[in-house]
């Protein structure tokens, strides 16, 4: 046992010490036993020196060191300046971006369709005004994807117009455009309208008064959107209010004048938003295909939670610049449904409650909304 | 003076069997062990001791080589190539196990 000079005092301290270092000695020794023995072993059964047999695979594996080269020898940038000619469009590309630039050149690969998914429902939605009794959900897909969405969820209708039906009847519907088409981003572009035929001359007076009212030519509707409905444009509404109500009924209500005259609005807003309510439920089911029930249920599904959000900005993106700031400052009310409301709000928020909760009682949907 | 030696080695061996018994048992020894081995790895000494191993090999012949030979040549090679970072970590261990144990 030896007595080191160590740091610590005390003759208990050196002792530990001394032990510390000669358990420490013990162990770097296990060690290098353990190496001996594991390279006598090997020595023994032939396979120390396995990897220095050969002299030319070792001069040919040899690790290369010079600078601008890997270990291997190989230039590591070496592709990075190459341009590559597309075989397609014969532009020169660099090599990086060859394979994304292939991928929208030839217009194959996820994300080329993706975009041009995209582009189609664009087109579709802006060009578009009535919708076709088949192509109805399509159609109404894309409008209320489009519409009330974010991207996410816009990406999503986008998928589902990659099926080959849909695709087709999208690219039909191409050449159908409306007039006036404008480029707003509508929150609900829903377009399904009222039967004339079915309302006496009084309701149909009413109606008229309050929203846009021009006839589709294919569904024979009329345009539930309010006065100032930009795919209609106010000749089509003064035509139609001559057709419908004879040539003395050629008062088209200002939008302006709607807005101020509340006290007048409120019996007859919540009395048409009542009749408006039951008339295009039961018209929804029976009337249109079924292909546009299941794209209310299809909305219904997919966005309850942007009901609460919705009076505000719908009203400001439904047209009416005065009327929807009037609606928002004097707040939508529940119950009857917008009391201070005006009524081309009241149409249009009605129009936009409905396809939502078709069963619903017209009372409590209006509580929902507040 | 003889007796007083005769204690202090007496207990002094009592201690240090009671601590390498300790050692053991908790298997303190083994994880020091496999962590000095990580460590010479990490650091290349098992490699520079090969590679004098290597030579050692050529030196005696390859066929005669014993493991005396080797453990002649390698073990007072092998303890000073030890970094004096790995023994310094080492040294602490066995300390703090020292301090934890044998009071």
């Amino acid at each position: 046992m030896k007595m080191d000079d160590l740091s610590l005092s005390g003759p208990d301290n050196t002792k530990l010490e001394a032990l510390v270092h000669d358990i420490y000695s013990e162990l770097v020794e296990d060690a290098c036993l353990g190496l001996c023995f594991e390279v006598h072993r090997a020595v023994k059964q032939g396979c120390f020196f396995l990897d220095e047999m050969d002299q030319e695979s070792m001069k040919e594996f040899e690790i290369v060191d010079k600078p601008g080269v890997d270990i291997f020898g190989q230039v590591y940038n070496q592709w990075k300046n190459k341009e590559c000619e597309c075989p397609n469009c014969k532009r020169l590309i660099a090599a990086s971006r060859f394979a994304p630039h292939l991928e929208k050149c030839l217009g194959m690969g996820r994300n080329s369709s993706r975009i041009a998914n995209r582009r189609l429902a664009t087109n579709n939605n802006m060009s578009k005004s009535e919708s076709d009794q088949e192509d109805n959900d399509d159609l109404n897909d894309n409008d209320w994807s489009y519409g009330a969405e974010k991207k996410a969820k816009k990406r999503k209708s986008d998928k589902n117009q990659t099926s080959p039906r849909r695709s087709k009847s999208l690219k039909h519907k191409n050449g159908e455009l409306s007039s006036g088409a404008s480029a707003e981003p509508y929150k609900y572009n829903y377009s399904v309208g009222i039967n004339y035929e079915t309302l006496g001359p009084e309701e149909l007076r009413s109606l008229l008064t309050t929203q846009c009212g021009v006839i589709s030519e294919h569904t024979k509707k009329m345009c539930t959107r309010s006065q100032r409905c930009p795919q209609h444009t106010d000749e089509q509404r003064k035509a139609v209010r001559v057709f419908l109500l004879g040539p003395s009924a050629l008062s088209l209500p200002n939008a302006d004048a709607a807005v101020e005259s509340d006290g007048y609005s409120v019996l007859d807003g919540q009395g048409l938003m009542s009749r408006l309510q039951w008339e295009d439920s039961p018209e929804n089911s029976p009337t249109d295909s079924a292909s546009s029930k299941s794209s209310t249920n299809h909305l219904d599904s997919r966005k309850p939670k942007k009901k609460k959000s919705a009076p505000a900005p719908f009203s400001g993106g439904g047209g009416d610049g005065p009327q929807g700031s009037g609606c928002q400052g004097s707040g939508c009310q529940g119950g009857g449904g917008g009391s201070s409301c005006s009524q081309g709000n009241i149409g249009s928020s009605n129009k936009k409650k409905r396809p939502k909760l078709p069963t619903v009682s017209i009372p409590t949907l209006y509580n929902d909304l507040n | 003076m003889f007796p007083r030696r005769c204690r202090i080695m007496s207990t002094d061996s009592t201690m240090r069997a009671t601590i390498n018994q300790k050692l053991t048992e908790m298997g303190e020894r083994d994880r020091l062990k496999a962590f000095l081995g990580v460590k010479l790895t990490e650091c290349g000494w098992k490699d520079q001791i090969k590679a004098h191993c290597k030579e050692v090999i050529k030196d005696k012949g390859l066929e005669h080589v014993t493991v005396e030979d080797l453990v002649v040549e390698i073990t007072p090679k092998g303890r000073a190539l030890v970094p004096d970072s790995v023994k310094k970590e080492l040294l602490q261990r066995i300390r703090a196990f020292l301090a934890q144990h044998a009071t």
